[in-house]
């Protein structure tokens, strides 16, 4: 279940209480098991697609708080 | 036998504090006002320690280990920490932890086949560190944090945070030293959308719904609604209903008045303030 470690990177990352707009750090990517589709989507900072890939919604807010309009 | 001496629930969010002052401010004026009578109301009830159900955001828990109910043992808690307050515009503060309560509660529930884990470190973000910023500026009562999981499902039934609630009643009755006086505070919801496709809508149908059933007194009510209903009517954050229906199940029957009751699109979330009868 590869989506489990893409919600241990956001975890991780919503940690530092830091915001941003994409994950694109080849090193921070390399350290977890991810899908290609979880890596093009991280990458993107596509939300929606992050979503249904199964990443949970309140690491997404505050992972990527700049993508969301409000 | 101890009393439960006061019973309310409050939306939280980070928003609550991090955009004070909305789009129309004469709501957040009104929110203050309520929040500002709920604390006078709670200082007059002069409670000994003050039981707080409320839920994780991820800060504590994640998937490697998710408890469904935790409960904090601790002697004291941030709430919030440095780097939780630089995001909610509160100051960092530790606040106090009724250890015995705590502990004695963990016993005795497991004691009656409802297990819960229990943890001694717990962080709290906006689901105590908001309220409480209104409710208990100072650090002034003991809390017991009873955390349940509203955020990775699969999440407990509504039912069975209704059941808890019934056990921290009979708990605070059967167990607890004559003259101990309780409170009881539920954070969270009512209905939001957070993360999801759909995020920041509010559905003030289902806020409706949940402070109708606690006007009347009808607390079974919200205990028989499933996920699925929730999730629908209220949104991934309506979840957090599940952290009201315990101070109605320690509380049956009992009527709430509502202080405060406005979809606030800022805060994206539908916001109640609910005052119990005890």
């Amino acid at each position: 279940m590869s989506e489990y470690q893409m919600n241990k990177l956001l975890f991780e990352t919503g940690r530092q209480h830091k915001a941003v707009e994409s994950i694109s750090d080849e090193t921070q990517l390399a350290a977890y098991d991810l899908t290609p589709q979880e890596r093009e989507a991280l990458k993107a900072g596509d939300i929606k697609r992050l979503y249904e890939l199964g990443a949970n919604p309140y690491l997404l807010r505050r992972v990527f708080r700049p993508r969301f309009h409000i | 036998m101890a009393t439960i001496v006061a019973g309310s629930l409050t939306t939280h969010g980070p928003q609550l504090t991090i955009k004070p002052v909305t789009a129309d401010p004469q709501q957040s004026v009104r929110f203050r006002r309520a929040m500002a009578e709920a604390r006078r109301r709670l200082e007059a009830a002069r409670p000994d320690v003050l039981v707080v159900f409320s839920n994780d955001h991820l800060q504590n828990f994640f998937y490697d280990n998710m408890p469904a109910f935790c409960v904090g043992v601790g002697e004291r808690y941030w709430a919030p920490s440095e780097g939780g307050g630089n995001t909610l515009k509160i100051p960092a503060r530790q606040i106090s932890g009724a250890t015995e309560w705590s502990r004695a509660f963990v016993k005795t529930a497991l004691e009656s086949d409802f297990d819960v884990s229990y943890a001694h470190e717990l962080e709290f973000w906006d689901d105590l560190s908001v309220p409480l910023s209104f409710l208990m500026p100072e650090d002034t009562i003991p809390v017991v944090p009873i955390l349940i999981n509203c955020v990775a499902p699969p999440l407990p039934r509504p039912r069975r945070c209704y059941a808890l609630g019934a056990l921290v009643k009979t708990f605070v009755e059967g167990v607890r030293p004559d003259a101990e006086r309780v409170a009881l505070l539920g954070t969270g919801g009512i209905s939001h959308r957070i993360g999801v496709p759909g995020h920041g809508i509010i559905s003030p149908e289902f806020d409706q719904r949940v402070l109708g059933a606690i006007q009347r007194g009808d607390g079974e009510a919200l205990a028989a609604l499933t996920y699925d209903e929730i999730e629908e009517e209220g949104g991934n954050g309506g979840q957090e209903i599940r952290n009201w229906i315990p101070v109605l199940g320690a509380l049956p029957g009992r009527k709430g008045q509502v202080l405060y009751d406005e979809p606030v699109p800022d805060w994206l979330v539908g916001t109640g303030v609910v005052w119990m009868e005890v």
